[in-house]
């Protein structure tokens, strides 16, 4: 009976130390959960995509870690602490990069949006030399309607622009306003070299 | 302490010891092994199709997966809320399967999805491409309305987006871009082609007066003018034989015949040089007046103002010429026939009041149009 008596007491107690003896880091994983929902609102996914998805993996990843250790007898939540520690740092350092990541993004689409502006004035001003020869007339009607509409187009990059939502996109559309204003500007110089039209 | 007691206590402590760590070890037996093989099979799974931007191509299935996944984590935590023995992971395991499952489709379905909108796009981009340099070719000259030369100006920059995001490998952008492209490029290049298939529709008309001009010249042995609208030429035909051809430059709307006064539309038909214009009676260099409108332009004007296609009070116009100040690269007159000057005063030479000049669509028939402009 005394036996029978100390094994059970033996037990629970073995029991109830197991399981009080460590508990979920809740601080250090609000403070991760927080510091990437920053990371979000200052638009990391936009402007560092793949490390943003890393670190929401590794938000995951920590996430099965906790349910893990809670299934155990001896929990031990030391590991993950300091992985919360970690992805709250990382998150804070790649916000803190966005801004400069940003104003690169930002800068890069202001410069391309002053060459675009440049070149297109340089087709206009081409346009109004432009030999016309047989159908030339016609082409430089196309070429004017072009402009036009690359024109709209840059104002709509602008518009884009001044919301500050999305540089890269602002980068994208003037890349391809350019590349067209440039097209024209390369076929009128050559029509214009091959009537020894000086520009 | 006697030693009887000594020896009960240090075998009730070996007992005791005996018994914990056997407690211990038929505790943790009891204890069921925790899911996570079978979750981070499904995270890693997801990681892998996110990777590959099944968020973008299969959103459905990415989404079914990372929904799964969600379901397994919280059946995961409401098992561990319960006393440790009797945890069951069947649930968890069950919807982390499924996660790998949904996630693997996803990105299946992703590689085979950018692929096919990859070729996609690519090979969109060729048509257009090739359609708009067609269209370029065929109706650039064309007078049709500035509305849909500005569409096919949109279609064309669209064009250049999509190759943007073809070169960022943004198939899904890139095919948006190219399918508003379409309806721009192959919208305005179907209407152009269906308005120029309704002009050659009066081609047997144009052929017979064609070959009546010509006949004509060959049987009097005298010159007679040929004008052909598409490709814009003038053919001065002697004794029925073409002795010189000049490019010509027409009214600003060309494309059919002239219906009224101020359409700037260059007639179509059978007519005669009525006067020889030089020096101070014309403003172009030197001017072959015809006798425009003649009995059919007149009877065909009437129709229509009966017919209610011309308003009432429209007039037919006339003093259309062939004269000079040509050579401007474009259709600018108000419905003349526009010559260089120099060619001008070559036709001048020979024609004399009452040369036929008969003025058409064209003496090619449109599908050899068509291939001579796709050469």
């Amino acid at each position: 009976m005394k036996n029978k008596l100390f094994l059970a007491i033996a037990t629970v107690a073995v029991a109830a130390l197991m399981a009080s003896c460590a508990k979920v880091p809740q601080e250090a994983l609000d403070a991760a959960k927080a510091a990437l929902d920053s990371a979000k609102t200052v638009q990391t996914d936009v402007y560092f995509p793949a490390e943003f998805a890393a670190l929401n993996d590794s938000l995951t990843v920590m996430l099965q870690n906790i349910e893990t250790q809670k299934s155990k007898s001896a929990k031990d939540f030391k590991a993950i602490k300091v992985a919360a520690e970690g992805i709250s740092l990382k998150a804070a350092e790649l916000t803190g990069n966005v801004e400069a990541k940003k104003a690169e993004v930002k800068a890069e689409a202001e410069t391309m949006m002053a060459g675009a502006k440049t070149a297109l004035d340089e087709a206009k001003a081409l346009l109004l030399k432009a030999p016309k020869g047989k159908e030339g007339k016609a082409v430089v009607e196309e070429m004017k309607n072009e402009l036009t509409v690359i024109e709209t187009s840059l104002t709509d990059a602008q518009t884009l622009f001044d919301g500050g939502t999305n540089y890269v996109q602002v980068v994208d559309k003037v890349k391809a306003a350019t590349e067209s204003i440039n097209g024209i500007v390369g076929e009128l110089k050559a029509a214009m070299d091959k009537a020894g039209i000086k520009y | 302490m006697k030693k009887g007691s000594l020896t009960n206590i240090i075998v009730y402590a070996i007992v005791a010891i005996v018994l914990t760590v056997t407690g211990i070890i038929v505790f943790r037996a009891m204890v069921p092994e925790p899911p996570q093989p079978e979750v981070e099979l499904a995270r890693a799974a997801i990681a892998r199709a996110r990777d590959l931007e099944s968020e973008v191509y299969s959103p459905k299935l990415f989404r079914e997966a990372k929904n799964n996944y969600d379901s397994a984590m919280a059946a995961w935590r409401t098992q561990n809320e319960r006393f440790i023995l009797v945890r069951d992971y069947e649930r968890v395991i069950y919807f982390s399967d499924l996660a790998v499952k949904k996630a693997e489709a996803a990105a299946k379905n992703t590689i085979a999805r950018s692929k096919s909108l990859k070729n996609n796009l690519e090979s969109e981009m060729s048509r257009l491409n090739r359609e708009m340099s067609l269209f370029e070719k065929i109706f650039l000259s064309m007078p049709l309305p500035q509305d849909m030369k500005k569409k096919h100006a949109r279609g064309k920059l669209l064009i250049k987006e999509a190759e943007i995001d073809f070169q960022k490998e943004k198939y899904v952008d890139g095919n948006v871009k190219i399918t508003e492209a379409n309806e721009y490029i192959s919208g305005t290049y179907n209407l152009a082609r269906k308005n120029l298939e309704e002009y050659f529709k009066n081609y047997p008309d144009w052929q017979d007066w064609a070959e009546e001009t010509i006949a004509e010249s060959k049987k009097t042995n005298s010159y007679a003018i040929l004008v052909e609208k598409i490709p814009p030429v003038l053919h001065l035909y002697q004794g029925g034989k073409k002795k010189y051809t000049f490019e010509a430059e027409f009214g600003s709307n060309w494309l059919g015949d002239k219906k009224s006064r101020g359409d700037m539309a260059t007639p179509e038909g059978k007519y005669l040089v009525t006067k020889k214009l030089s020096g101070g009676s014309t403003k172009y260099h030197k001017a072959l007046m015809i006798n425009y409108p003649n009995k059919t332009d007149v009877q065909e004007f009437n129709e229509r103002i009966r017919n209610g296609q011309l308003p009432a009070d429209a007039s037919i116009g006339d003093l259309i010429e062939i004269h000079g100040d040509g050579g401007k690269g474009g259709n600018w007159t108000q419905g003349c026939v526009a010559l260089k000057n120099s060619d001008m005063d070559m036709l001048f030479k020979y024609v004399s009041k009452g040369t036929p000049v008969t003025i058409i669509g064209s003496t090619l028939t449109l599908e050899e149009f068509f291939s001579s402009r796709e050469k």
